[in-house]
């Protein structure tokens, strides 16, 4: 195998079909992603990533985590990530909008954050 | 790898929040997060593919893009229904591609300043600035010892006097939190002079 730095830039793309952007562009890397019922039963249809991410993700985790996990680009794993939520085989929970106008949960996150020793 | 057979299917999972974490090489971010975060820190690449064309007209080098810049996050569990994740980004200027992605939905960033390298953080101020992100300059006393003031510090930054200046130890937990109290205090400022304002 040749450690072409083309070939590990181009490798993870393959994945995705080539596609750089995922289907929903605007996903966050902190946006949870929890494996549905649905999901669980198509594990074994899966290949590969997509599998793991499944897997992966019986227990919350982050898109960035997933990537960590699976060494994955944070791009890649965005990708796959949307793909499997259009499929019906991830929930995904993303940030509120408009959070840094929400003074309720900027308190909410100040008082969490004051509890810490 | 999946040990847990059960499936939250009913529980919702937290709303995720974040804080960016920038500043130059060697400044101090993975510390930082380390000291705070309830997992050790992972890292993630990022490829720069995306910045390719432009990188190509500023230089008019070829286009083999190849550059991957490694990210450390962690997070933090504020409640059972927030999770608070903290982001440390390279300050320069050549990865500003990803800071749109970061500062998407950031609740802020903290700026950390090593007084001996001031400019490696000036890309970051004035991305944050420019982005209307509220955030804190942060200075990493390496040594317990600040060797310039914080006035000499804000006019060599070039920032407002309502851009909140502190100091920190990024290996303290505690010195940690209260840098990141002063970073949702300003946002938590910022976005209640927004709500009184007259729209």
């Amino acid at each position: 195998m040749s450690e072409d730095p083309d070939v590990s830039l181009l490798r993870p793309y393959l994945l995705t079909s080539g596609r750089a952007k995922p289907i929903d562009q605007t996903l966050e890397i902190e946006a949870q992603v929890m494996t549905t019922r649905l999901g669980v039963a198509s594990q074994a249809d899966l290949a590969f990533e997509r599998r793991e991410i499944v897997s992966l993700c019986r227990s919350t985790k982050s898109v960035a985590e997933i990537a960590a996990a699976l060494g994955l680009h944070i791009g890649v794993a965005r990708v796959l990530v949307a793909d499997l939520a259009a499929l019906g085989l991830v929930d995904i929970a993303r940030p509120g909008a408009r959070l840094t106008q929400d003074l309720g949960m900027i308190e909410r996150v100040i008082r969490g954050l004051e509890a810490i020793r | 790898m999946d040990s847990k057979p059960s499936v939250n299917t009913t529980r919702r999972p937290p709303t995720p929040v974040k804080i960016v974490i920038a500043g130059g090489y060697g400044v101090g971010k993975t510390t930082t997060v380390s000291a705070i975060s309830e997992i050790p820190p992972l890292r993630t690449e990022a490829a720069i593919t995306s910045l390719g064309a432009e990188v190509d007209r500023a230089t008019q080098i070829p286009s083999k893009t190849t550059t991957t810049v490694a990210m450390d996050f962690g997070c933090i569990t504020i409640d059972e229904d927030i999770k608070l994740y903290l982001f440390g980004t390279p300050g320069q200027d050549r990865f500003g591609f990803m800071w749109g992605d970061l500062v998407k939905g950031a609740l802020g960033a903290l700026v950390i300043v090593d007084t001996r390298r001031m400019d490696d953080c000036y890309p970051a101020v004035d991305y944050f600035e420019r982005a209307g992100l509220p955030f804190v300059v942060a200075i990493n006393l390496f040594d317990g010892v600040m060797s310039h003031s914080a006035d000499d510090i804000r006019w060599a930054l070039a920032v407002s006097d309502d851009v909140p200046l502190v100091t920190f130890d990024a290996r303290d937990k505690l010195s940690v939190r209260d840098a990141l109290l002063a970073v949702l205090r300003k946002t938590f400022d910022v976005a209640k002079a927004g709500a009184t304002g007259w729209n």
